[in-house]
């Protein structure tokens, strides 16, 4: 069996007197792309919100590496080694590719402090990134991210997770509003953050992307976990699509 | 276009994001945020000198270049500010209340003009960081603090002196020297403030484009809440923001006080405005996330050589305000035209 990286264990959430969450056990391997299915306000991003450091929970407690930890906010959230790729929000649009991947960890040089940002370093770190990440265009690294396309904005901060070793990449439907060579891209980028030793959670929408990419689909229904080891290579669409609306039952 | 053989079955893309040629270096010139105000900026110049004959004459440009450091220091300043997200509206009572400190300390015989020159420069510290503690620590936009500021500075000034100018006659040292003394180059009077100016726009603009704080800037004023993600110590940045601001605001006070041998506590009224508008005609986005000290240097010399050239040529000064709305909405509509053609296609 697989090692385990994440565990959330009994987690509730109230929203006033909704409950979003009804006592979810869910744990992600390292190595390895889980999908998260369920139908709209099934709790999804309620969950996924919890480890980032977004919304705090109810109750339940949140396990990395078997070590309990408190994630109170994003910040610590990255501090953990979990990241999570919005569309929009985690990149300042003004500044360059290079810039943002090492925004808060510049590498410096010159002496003592009078030191300046190693900016060769960073474009040519910038470079190799987007290409690892699996950017086939030759986009310099000085381009700012408001000239970028939604995929190529979210290749960027997959970069940037990939690059200061985050355990954990968490994806929030990032396939909406991309082209279908974007998706492709998204879903490339995705499988290459796995080959190199990261763990994702991926939320989409469309479950066809869903099973494209992940190793295991697990199942939200009306704030509860009802399937959570769903090998994709098992198991049809159709059959994945009755789970989620609950006409059938694993 | 797709490198990678195994994507070529896929769709046809939408749309191309970014251009893979890369441009020429002219095309790299004309694209950036400065072109526009310098072209301005070198309109403004053949202009006047055609309608007038003395605008280029050494006198004129020595009075020119008299004054313009003193507006200049405070714009280097509301750059780095503007571009971080925040702004001041205190800078001008500031260029007011500095001198007057300075200088009633040291005609009452309170202490040496140096020290008195120190004091000055640290009220413009804590005027700075209480600033900066109320924006970035108590949630209050920076209109409204750096307003309330303006006018307790202003007040205090006005309160200290009863009203009445200072008297700096007394003033030849060695520290005035250095501040704002003055050498001929040939017929033509340079001011110590010029060379400063220039030293702090050099060492603002390398701190802005090249330092990891410039990108903390940068990223404070375009997206904030991701900056503080990444561990960018937003509220700090903001902070000493506010300080070198004001300790600008008052060293170009200061200095100006010296050049003209007296510290009036009504100097520096409006300039608060007139510094905005020369920042943001220089390039600078007023939303933050981007800052240009080189856009600021032109936006500067476009404002006052305004002032300036139609007094020379003959238009009465009142009507000044008249050209600088009209300069601030052109650049405007221009930064606002260019922006929306750069991000068409995406
Ligand atoms: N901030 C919030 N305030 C109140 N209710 C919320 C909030 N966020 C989510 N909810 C509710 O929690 C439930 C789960 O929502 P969500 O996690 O967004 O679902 P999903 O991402 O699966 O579509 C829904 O009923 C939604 O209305
Ligand atoms: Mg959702």
């Amino acid at each position: 069996m697989a090692t385990e990286l994440v565990r959330m264990e009994n987690i509730n959430k109230f929203f006033g007197r909704v409950q979003a969450l009804n006592n979810v056990n869910f744990t992600v391997y390292e190595n390895e792309i889980v999908g998260l299915l369920g139908d709209n306000g099934a709790g999804k991003s309620t969950l996924i919100k919890i480890l980032s450091g977004a919304v705090l929970q109810s109750s339940g407690k949140i396990y990395i590496r078997g070590q309990e930890v408190d994630i109170d906010n994003t910040t610590d959230a990255i501090k953990h080694g979990i990241e999570t790729i919005y569309q929009d929000s985690a990149l300042v649009t003004q500044l360059s590719i290079a810039r943002n991947l090492f925004l808060g960890r510049e590498p410096l040089k010159g002496p003592g402090f009078l030191q300046w940002m190693d900016q060769d370093k960073m474009n040519v770190e910038a470079s190799r990134l987007m290409r690892e990440v699996g950017i086939t265009k030759n986009i310099p690294p000085t381009t700012p991210i408001s000239a970028l396309s939604g995929g190529e904005r979210q290749a960027v901060a997959i970069a940037r997770a990939m690059y200061f070793d985050s355990d954990l990449i968490i994806l929030d439907e990032p396939t909406n509003n991309l082209g279908v060579e974007e998706t492709h891209g998204v879903l490339r980028f995705v499988r290459n953050a796995r080959d190199s030793g990261h763990s994702c959670i991926f939320i989409a929408h469309n479950i066809h992307h869903v099973f494209q990419v992940v190793d295991r689909i697990v199942v939200l229904r009306r704030g509860e976990v009802v399937a959570d080891d769903i090998d994709p290579k098992q198991y049809t669409v159709q059959e994945v699509e009755e789970v989620i609306t609950g006409m059938r039952v694993m | 276009m797709v490198a990678n053989p195994s994507q070529a079955d896929f769709d046809k893309p939408k749309r191309e994001s970014v251009p893979i040629d890369s441009p020429s270096t002219l095309q790299k010139l004309i694209g950036r945020r400065e072109f526009g105000p310098l072209v301005l900026l070198i309109v403004e110049i053949v202009a006047f000198s055609l309608l007038s004959t003395t605008f280029l004459s050494t006198g004129n440009l020595s009075n020119l270049l008299a004054f313009t450091p003193e507006m200049g220091m405070m714009a280097l300043g509301m750059t780095m500010l503007i571009t971080a997200g925040e702004f001041d509206l205190s800078v001008g009572s500031v260029f007011g209340l500095a001198p007057i400190i300075m200088w009633t300390l040291f005609n009452q015989e309170v202490m040496s003009l140096e020290a008195a020159f120190f004091v000055a420069l640290g009220m413009s510290v804590l005027i700075g960081f209480f600033n900066g503690w109320f924006v970035t620590k108590l949630k209050i936009p920076s209109f409204l603090v750096t307003l309330g500021m303006m006018m307790v500075a202003r007040g205090t000034a006005l309160y200290i002196t009863d009203g009445f100018p200072q008297r700096t006659w007394r003033a030849d040292s060695a520290l005035t020297e250095i501040i704002v003394g003055d050498f001929y180059i040939g017929e033509f009077r340079v001011y110590a403030s010029l060379l400063w100016f220039i030293l702090f726009a050099v060492v603002l603009g390398f701190l802005l484009t090249q330092s990891r704080f410039g990108n903390w800037i940068q990223a404070a004023g375009g997206n904030s809440s991701a900056a503080h993600a990444r561990g960018v110590r937003v509220n700090r940045t903001k902070i000493m923001l506010f300080i070198l601001t004001a300790v600008l605001a008052a060293y170009a006070g200061i200095t100006s006080s010296i050049r003209v041998s007296a510290a009036n506590p009504n100097s520096g009224t409006g300039y608060e405005l007139e510094v905005i508008a020369m920042v943001v005609i220089g390039g600078t986005a007023l939303m933050g996330g981007y800052g240009t000290i080189i856009g600021t240097i032109i936006g500067v010399f476009i404002l006052r050589m305004m002032r300036n050239g139609i007094v020379m040529i003959g238009i009465p000064g009142l009507a000044y305000n008249i050209f600088i709305g009209a300069i601030i909405l052109g650049m405007m509509a221009l930064h606002s035209w260019l922006e929306r053609r750069h991000h068409s296609g995406t």
